[in-house]
């Protein structure tokens, strides 16, 4: 293929036993930071949603009694940016059960829904479960390119691609809804009966979620404000619509940059500790940047951490990622990094030219790997910003 | 109260309304579906009121007791409603960052003007050495409502009579419930015919000392014995302490101390056939820890939710333990991301795979597919 496939990744092929001895590392660092957790954890996660709520209540008040454009773009601006800290580092952290620790039923990760249209359920399953534990294993984790899009060469090209770039923008847009439908399996509707007999019962909680949650931000609050609902209705559209855009980015740059590996459900399978840390590394890229944009990602921009480590804290990535770093380094691991505008480019970019058709990436390379060790191999594609210690 | 968002919450997802849904239920469903509950809790906060269920107290005095046991008066804001003597609250602290729940005899007499609890600092314990640490007047505590059944019966209507013929029997901090309840008897008129008998380690470790010189110095009908470890025998001591209350069996008993002394005093009671006029309040379950060679031992699995307990151990976590035993609990990864098989334990010890840390703290979450049992244990399955 073309130019960007060129630079190959210097990730060692590590056997059982290297990856044990790098996973044990790693568990070094968990253990380490799990042990820290406390009162500054705490603090953060309650600062963070005292700024989400002071903002929504502004946002809200802004756009029901204020009037011209000026308070309406600060209105819609300020709904947006609380429910970007909302849906990113408080709903998707707290989640996952980053505070448990801290036992305080507010932020506990059972019980926490957040605020878009996905049902909180529905989402501890295809995320926490299928996402986190099959991670980027073609098959088995529906995050890549969540059943339509192809993010990788090793995805069978079908004509249906040939408009991703244009269902990827839709996607974009409606992002809270494919993230909501998500765990539903529309895809699989057609072949499998099972799917169509139990799609009812299993669509319940995202249509009670969705449905209070269309009525929450265009029925409730516009009526609340009487003569102003239509411009209310409108900044909820426009506060949902940043939020959709916004997250989109991110996930993308989490998984679909370049140099990000996907696996075949034989390489993963009997894999040891040591071997899913691997495979987590391979899987995921960071995005580097300031403290802000750290939190309005909720921290995603450091996928690999996170990925790593997902009950831990979310806002302890950043003080981890030079440690996960240098062990990445020291084993001979890329650990795939690069600015906002960098990754966002080389998936739109990807998206682009993976809408063609081209070779898959001959698994026969792979063959003489055995079945049971993953690594990330060295052919596979890689873009400078993948280089360990780049 | 508190547990009011995690129940909707997995109500939302585990089990569907019904078609038809009640008045009744709307609001509450409603305030959720809009997140109108959680605003307004987070604003409740910001404003300093105590969450749902909670009242906030404000401390107005530490007295140092003895050594190691404190009293802290309490002024209780709004929503505080007047115990019985001999009732408990539940106190809830922020101990670096993580939330603990503990139970408290109230000390004060339900007619005192604030109210106190008193506290003995347990080696290594997380709340009661937060407290004697860090609390200082002026600072707020919050409160849940007076509980328990260890209290006098309510004899007449409007002006209870004075119980007579009592013993209150208690040993090193479970004088504090006992405490209680002669301060009520105290104001309820002249105390006739009581006998308190406290078992301290010393003199210098018997706590409320003066107010027990002055309350016996007003009421002849009370006999006040102290039996002290350094003096004689360690702990209750049935021939002392027959010889020293001869007419125990009839009287109606209030016990309250460690669980070895609660032992020996129910022993004493049961040969005397006098086991119907004990009541008694424990302050901590006994705690059974089992070491590393137990891991085939079974333990005994209480599922709250199901109404049933179930038998588990052997090879492998609880997850799988109980698989074992013919449950279904809810798993994904198996190994320890997911939570999907986070469930809450209402009591007993675990210890966790991962971080090999080994926790008794009642009310906790935990995930089974890392946990081993390290005693009974009761679970929210
Ligand atoms: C109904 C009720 C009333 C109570 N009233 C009082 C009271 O009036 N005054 C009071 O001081 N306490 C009282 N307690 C006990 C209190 O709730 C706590 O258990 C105690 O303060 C220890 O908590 P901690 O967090 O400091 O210790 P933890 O951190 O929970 O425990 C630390 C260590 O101490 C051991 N331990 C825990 N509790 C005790 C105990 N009671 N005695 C000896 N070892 C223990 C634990 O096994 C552990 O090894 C009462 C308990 C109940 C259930
Ligand atoms: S099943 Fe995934 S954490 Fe236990």
């Amino acid at each position: 293929m073309t130019t960007s496939t060129t630079i190959t990744t210097s990730s060692k092929t590590l056997t059982r036993e290297e990856a044990d001895a790098f996973g044990r590392e790693l568990d070094e660092l968990r253990r380490e930071v799990a042990e820290d957790l406390g009162q500054r954890d705490v603090d953060h996660i309650r600062a963070v949603i005292k700024a989400a709520n002071y903002a929504e209540t502004a946002g809200r008040l802004l756009l029901a009694f204020g009037f011209g454009p000026v308070t309406f773009a600060l209105g819609a601006g300020a709904l947006g940016v609380s429910k970007i800290l909302e849906n990113m580092e408080i709903g998707h952290n707290v989640m996952h059960g980053q505070y448990d620790f801290a036992r305080d039923p507010a932020l506990s990760g059972r019980a926490y829904e957040w605020d878009n249209v996905c049902d909180g359920g529905d989402w501890r399953h295809s995320h926490n479960y299928e996402h986190h534990t099959f991670t980027n294993i073609l098959g088995k984790d529906r995050d890549v390119g969540y059943g339509f899009l192809r993010v990788s060469e090793e995805q069978r090209w079908h004509p249906s691609h040939l408009a991703q770039p244009f269902t990827a923008s839709l996607l974009a847009i409606n992002f809270q809804w494919g993230v909501a439908t998500h765990d539903l399996r529309l895809d699989e509707l057609k072949r499998d009966p099972e799917a169509r007999a139990t799609i009812g019962t299993r669509a319940r909680p995202f249509l009670e979620k969705a449905g209070w949650q269309l009525f929450k931000d265009y029925a409730f609050y516009p009526a609340l404000s009487l003569w102003n609902a239509p411009r209310v209705l409108a900044g909820n559209l426009l506060a949902n619509l940043g939020r959709n855009l916004w997250t989109f980015a991110v996930i993308f740059c989490g998984h679909f940059p370049e140099g990000v590996r996907v696996f075949h459900a034989d390489e993963a399978a009997n894999e040891s500790r040591g071997q899913w840390y691997l495979r987590q590394i391979a899987g995921s890229a960071n995005i580097e940047g300031g403290k802000w944009l750290h939190l309005l990602t909720g921290h995603l921009s450091h996928q690999i951490e996170h990925h790593l480590f997902p009950e831990l804290p979310a806002a302890r990535y950043p003080e981890m990622a030079p440690r996960v770093r240098e062990i990445c380094e020291r084993h001979g691991q890329a650990y795939n990094t690069g600015s906002f505008a960098k990754q966002l480019g080389s998936v739109a970019k990807r998206l682009v030219k993976l809408a063609l058709p081209s070779p898959r990436a001959s698994r026969a390379s792979r063959a003489s790997r055995s079945a049971k060790v993953v690594a990330p191999e060295t052919a596979t594609t890689s873009t400078s910003t993948s280089r360990a210690a780049a | 109260m508190t547990n009011t968002s995690s129940l909707s919450s997995t109500g939302t997802h585990g089990t569907h309304a019904s078609p038809v849904i009640s008045r009744r239920r709307l609001v509450p469903r409603m305030a959720r579906g809009l997140f109108l509950d959680r605003q307004l809790a987070f604003w409740r906060k910001e404003l300093g009121l105590a969450p749902a269920g909670l009242t906030r107290a404000r401390v107005v005095a530490v007295v140092k007791e003895t050594a190691d046991v404190r009293t802290f008066l309490l002024r209780p804001g709004a929503g505080w409603r007047r115990h019985q003597a001999g009732q408990w609250v539940s106190l809830e602290v922020e101990v670096d960052g993580v939330r603990l729940r503990r139970c408290y005899s109230l000390s004060s007499g339900p007619s005192d003007l604030f109210v106190s609890i008193t506290v003995k600092r347990v080696p290594g314990g997380r709340v009661s050495g937060w407290l004697h640490d860090n609390v200082r007047v002026g600072d707020m505590l919050s409160i849940g409502p007076a509980m328990g059944e260890f209290v006098l019966p309510e004899t007449g209507r409007s002006k209870p009579t004075p119980p007579t013929g009592l013993l209150l029997l208690s040993g090193g901090s479970g004088v504090t419930p006992v405490m209680s309840i002669l301060r009520e008897l105290e104001v309820r008129g002249p105390i006739e015919d009581v006998v308190f008998v406290h078992h301290a380690r010393s003199r210098a470790d018997v706590p409320f000392a003066a107010d027990l010189a002055w309350i016996a110095r007003r009421n002849p009908g009370l006999r006040v014995i102290i039996h002290c470890d350094d003096e004689g025998v360690r702990g209750f001591d049935e021939a002392r302490f027959t010889e020293a209350v001869p007419d125990f069996a009839r009287r109606e008993t209030y016990l309250c101390g460690p669980a070895p002394m609660m032992v020996r005093v129910e022993e004493t009671w049961l040969r005397a056939g006098a086991t119907a006029k004990l009541r008694r309040e424990r302050f901590a379950a006994p705690i059974v820890t089992r070491t590393q060679g137990d891991d085939e031992k079974l333990v005994q699995v209480r599922l709250s939710a199901a109404g049933r307990t179930v038998t588990a151990g052997g090879e492998g976590n609880l997850l799988e333990q109980l698989e074992r035993a013919g449950l279904t609990p809810k798993f994904g990864c198996r190994i320890g991301i997911c939570q999907t098989c986070k469930c809450r334990k209402t009591s007993g010890t675990v210890l966790d795979l991962i971080s090999g840390a080994i926790s008794s703290e009642p009310d906790e979450d935990i995930r089974l597919c890392t946990s081993v049992a390290r005693s009974d244990l009761e679970l929210g399955l």
